[in-house]
């Protein structure tokens, strides 16, 4: 750490954290309900656990983006943050919004508008948030004077973020327009400015661990932000196919759509000939681990299984079954989850005391756990999703009647997220295991800076 | 490529694909009244809509595929099921379905009669819309189409029946237990009759049987003794050869294939429901 203001990243980061372990209780929680019968039904009935379990997701992804932006912009501009204070006020800020939210669903206090739950007040300060937070970054590259293209992507993808939130405020008569404009939301936050955020930090982390050109980044980052968009934008047409819009978007859908993984493969790529170049010197060698784990598992999760149902063709059969699941656990863990949990990783030897900074066995079964329950929650979701699909839709046994006879998978499903909770429990337990550094102790511990790479 | 060959990149494909997006907005706009009948969105259908996004249904069930996917589908319920079956389900969910043998029930709702007969709009408009044809087969909540799937697996017995097929209490909705009737009773009403609209296996769908029949009634080619629906589809079980439905693999010289055996082996009540239940599908 070598700005005292990066210390507000730790608080960041350990909200994250503590919202990461709730969101996989009721994560848990759901996949219970499908065995059932449902001791909880009119307690915590499945819409609500699967409300917070989404929301929880959504707001700690989000506070790791936050965390870890405030680690890297000292970090690249080379100066302290414009304002700590003002950091601290938007962290608790944005603390209290999740949480009274969590609590509001709880009482069935919400829109109930897939994904954008969150009641208006809600929304609107989640919107202060984002703007404190954008002024707060924007003022520190200004004081700084100095702004790298690692910067510039991430500010965009994060102004982006807050600019494509706004059509959630409104209120639409027509269901059909409503979904239309829910996409501009979601899907171009998740495949289109995310990917440039989760890309930043990418090239952010990649260049601070391999020691690779910044030039060659660069450049290559721009190709990234390039393809993902070309893809991204027209490829929100993929949610368009059924929900009453002109049929031109299905071509479009299918079409761009296919083209998504580009940028994926283009991630991957990245970061595989940047270890090439200069290979796996660099000490912390379990962030290089989140890395590179980030890039394989989007690939994997985010393209490969995208990809397997975004034709329309296929979709048609598919749509709306356990298989959108078994896709959005895998994408949304190997785009967000895994590149937040990168820059933790990568951040936490300098913010926190006696961490050493090569890491420790327990950070690699953290990993390795993770991982593997990860993939079987996928594997399990996606062969209950394929049983569905045939039963249901192919073979046209009455929903009740399929879901009942893919129960195994279910089982399948408890036993591997008990496993992937058992590693996020793990990281949680490494990350709270030793305390903060004070931020008057900038400069000192290890460095991590441009030059850190040993020479061997 | 140099890095600012990189950027023109990234920015002109951007612009690219942002302006056709928009242009495309702008279309889909043009055609979303026709698409979505939006003359058709009364205020009971906007009403409806509060409705569901007041209850969070879409954290069970989808719409257009939409949602999640503890419940079923409803894109189209309100062309399978007519509005009394929606009525009384939405009053009482428990009386339909049983959490022990269905491992799911959807929770008691308390919704007041209004609520529910806006939703019931607001379902049916969502039926309406043009959405490509999806779903490309009927997605049902429960049974089949698929012949003898879903029959029981030893005669009546409603312990060996599928799970689907819930053993109700007897003070349940008669439409739930004749559901329960229609795939138990020997030989199984399923191993013929599909439920799903133009599904026909040996015998025709059973899907739109009350509509198709008052058009039958009222078109005067009807040669049987009943009087209305409910008596023209009592008649057909318990003497299937009264009135013939035109198709050469559904009878031949004046006679029905259909078993003649269910005037004897059902009872009264058990024709009542079957009855109740069949009326309720569209």
């Amino acid at each position: 750490m070598r700005y005292k203001s990066q210390s507000v990243a730790y608080w960041y980061f350990a909200v994250a954290m503590v919202l990461f372990g709730l969101q996989l209780v009721f994560g848990l929680l759901s996949a219970a309900k499908y065995l059932g019968p449902d001791p909880l039904l009119y307690i915590l009935p499945f819409d609500v656990t699967k409300t917070i379990h989404t929301n929880l997701l959504i707001v700690w992804v989000l506070t790791g983006f936050m965390g870890a932006t405030y680690w890297m912009v000292p970090d690249e501009s080379r100066a302290e943050l414009h304002s700590v204070k003002l950091a601290y006020i938007q962290l608790g800020l944005w603390t209290i919004m999740g949480v009274t939210a969590i609590i509001g669903y709880l009482f069935r206090y919400g829109t109930g508008n897939k994904l954008l739950e969150q009641p208006l007040p809600h929304k609107i300060v989640i919107v202060i948030c984002m703007l404190i937070f954008l002024y707060n970054i924007g003022m520190t590259i200004r004081k700084a004077g100095r702004f790298t293209t690692t910067e510039g992507v991430l500010l965009l993808g994060l102004a982006s973020s807050a600019l494509l939130f706004l059509p959630a405020l409104l209120h639409y008569e027509n269901y059909t327009v409503s979904i239309f404009y829910r996409w501009w939301t979601i899907h171009l936050w998740v495949e289109g400015v995310w990917m440039m955020i989760m890309g930043a930090f990418l090239a952010y982390l990649l260049i601070r661990l391999s020691g690779v050109d910044r030039e060659v980044m660069d450049k290559w980052l721009y190709v990234i932000v390039g393809l993902v968009f070309i893809a991204g934008i027209l490829g929100t047409a993929h949610h368009y196919y059924w929900v009453g819009v002109p049929t031109y978007w299905l071509p479009i859908g299918g079409f761009f759509s296919a083209l998504e993984p580009a940028a994926l493969v283009a991630m991957a790529m990245y970061a595989y000939a940047a270890i090439r170049r200069s290979g796996l010197a660099h000490p912390n060698g379990i962030a290089l681990h989140w890395t590179v784990g980030a890039a394989v598992f989007t690939l994997f999760g985010a393209g490969l299984l995208g990809l397997a149902h975004t034709w329309p063709g296929v979709n048609r059969w598919t749509h709306g079954t356990l298989v959108t699941a078994m896709h959005g656990h895998a994408a949304f863990y190997g785009a967000y989850a895994m590149i937040v949990l990168a820059m933790i990783t990568y951040a936490l030897p300098s913010l926190t005391r006696g961490r050493p900074e090569k890491g420790s066995s327990l950070g690699y079964w953290a990993f390795w756990t993770q991982l593997v329950g990860m993939f079987g929650m996928t594997l399990s979701f996606a062969t209950a999703g394929i049983g569905q699909v045939y039963l249901e839709r192919i073979m046209g046994m009455g929903y009740l009647d399929a879901q009942l006879k893919i129960q195994v998978h279910f089982l399948m499903l408890i036993a591997t997220a008990s496993v992937f909770a058992l590693g996020v429990g793990m990281f949680i337990y490494d990350f709270f295991r030793y305390p903060p550094r004070a931020p008057e102790t900038a400069g000192e511990g290890t460095p991590v800076g441009d030059n850190a790479i040993p020479v061997q | 490529m140099n890095s600012r060959q990189a950027r023109l990149f990234a920015i002109g494909s951007t612009a690219a694909a942002t302006i056709i997006f928009l242009g495309l907005t702008i279309d889909s706009h043009r055609q979303f009244p026709t698409l979505t009948n939006a003359e058709n969105i009364t205020p009971e259908v906007k009403h409806g809509m509060a409705v569901w996004h007041k209850y969070n249904c879409i954290n069970c069930h989808t719409l257009f595929g939409e949602g999640a996917y503890y419940a079923p589908d409803l894109t189209k319920i309100t062309k399978h099921r007519g509005q009394e079956y929606l009525k009384a389900y939405m009053r009482n969910p428990a009386l339909f379905y049983d959490e022990q043998r269905h491992r799911r029930l959807m929770p008691n709702q308390n919704l007041g009669e209004e609520e529910i007969s806006d939703l019931i709009a607001f379902l049916d408009w969502v039926s309406n819309v043009d959405n490509q044809g999806w779903p490309p087969r009927p997605i049902l909540v429960t049974g089949g189409m698929v012949p003898g799937a879903m029959a029981a697996l030893s005669g009546g017995d409603v312990n060996a029946a599928p799970p689907g097929l819930k053993p109700v209490d007897p003070d349940d909705d008669d439409r739930a237990l004749g559901e329960q009737v229609f795939f138990t009773a020997v030989p199984a009403c399923s191993a013929c009759h599909s439920t799903a609209p133009d599904v026909n296996l040996a015998g025709p769908t059973m899907a739109g049987l009350r509509g198709r029949t008052e058009a039958l009634l009222a078109a005067g080619d009807y040669g049987g003794q009943a009087e209305d629906v409910a008596g023209y589809i009592r008649e057909s079980i318990v003497s299937p050869s009264a009135h013939l439905v035109p198709g050469a693999m559904y009878s031949a010289g004046g006679v029905s294939f259909m078993p003649d055996t269910y005037d004897s082996d059902l009872t009264e009540e058990q024709l009542d429901q079957l009855v109740a239940y069949l009326m309720s599908l569209n």
